[in-house]
């Protein structure tokens, strides 16, 4: 039999390595996909608390953080496109515009 | 027989989840994103949630996946526009000791903690205890999470629109 803590331990390690991937990678699409990651670790958890209590809540939370998650790949994909059109790089450290520019006099 | 499916969709789940951190290539990271979102689906049935099983592969492999990989793919990526980045084990290791506190706190709450299965209705996670629980308890959450929908389909379709391009 199953013990909710293997599940959880799953989702842990899921998280642990989204957020390593976050910090790690430049590349805007493995960010993104670490968030992703990230996301769906949390939903693993809510899903499993769900079952350990019998009720159906933590499962309906799970459902509406998909929705989520769908709103976010559109936000973020657009986004990406966006960016890419105006720097033609996909690199989290071409995003320039706001910084101060300094006199190239 | 359970456990042996716990481990392979486990090891689908890791395996997926570290090719989409460690590979250099963005479309090889979109085959473990989906990998890891099936996989994800497969712990939902294992959890009795059969509802959230369907609505993983539509939602989360169906659409989030699909356009990613699309997107990957249509912009075509030269390697020139690639961040010209190696991941060094040096670099590896700083971001695995900033994670290791708060994981190792998690775990630890985990370990500390020991839950135990509830049994459970017939009927859970099907379809009709979802809806049943859904428009009684937790109708406002769904009314915000369609507003929130609109509100990303306005954004991604401003977003991506060509005359808001910036002059450079």
């Amino acid at each position: 039999m199953l013990s909710p803590d293997a599940f959880l331990f799953v989702a842990v390690v899921i998280f642990a390595i989204g957020l390593i991937g976050l910090m790690l990678r430049r590349s805007l699409f493995v960010v993104y996909l670490s968030i992703e990651l990230m996301l769906s670790s949390v939903n693993l958890i809510l899903a499993t608390f769900s079952r350990v209590h019998g009720e159906m809540g933590g499962g309906v939370v799970s459902l509406l953080m998909i929705a989520v998650i769908a709103a976010e790949a559109a936000i973020f994909l657009a986004l990406i496109i966006y960016i890419y059109r105006i720097t033609k790089s996909v690199d989290s450290q071409s995003i320039t515009q706001l910084t101060h520019k300094r006199d190239e006099a | 027989m359970e456990s042996i499916i716990f481990f392979v969709l486990a090891f689908f789940l890791l395996s997926g989840a570290i090719m989409i951190v460690f590979c250099k290539e963005s479309i090889y990271s979109a085959i473990g994103f989906l990998m890891v979102m099936v996989a994800m689906a497969g712990m939902f049935a294992l959890l009795h949630h059969s509802f959230l099983f369907l609505a993983q592969i539509l939602v989360g492999v169906g659409a989030v996946v699909v356009l990613s990989i699309m997107i990957i793919l249509s912009i075509n990526l030269k390697d020139e526009n690639q961040p010209q980045q190696n991941i060094m084990p040096s670099k590896i290791a700083l971001t695995t000791l900033m994670v290791a506190p708060i994981v190792g706190l998690l775990l630890y709450a985990v370990i500390k903690a020991d839950f135990t299965f509830a049994p459970i209705a017939p009927n859970f996670g099907t379809i009709e205890a979802m809806g049943k629980e859904l428009f009684t308890h937790w109708v406002l959450p769904f009314e915000i999470v369609s507003i929130l929908l609109l509100g990303a389909m306005v954004g991604a379709i401003v977003l991506s629109h060509r005359r808001l391009d910036v002059k450079s």
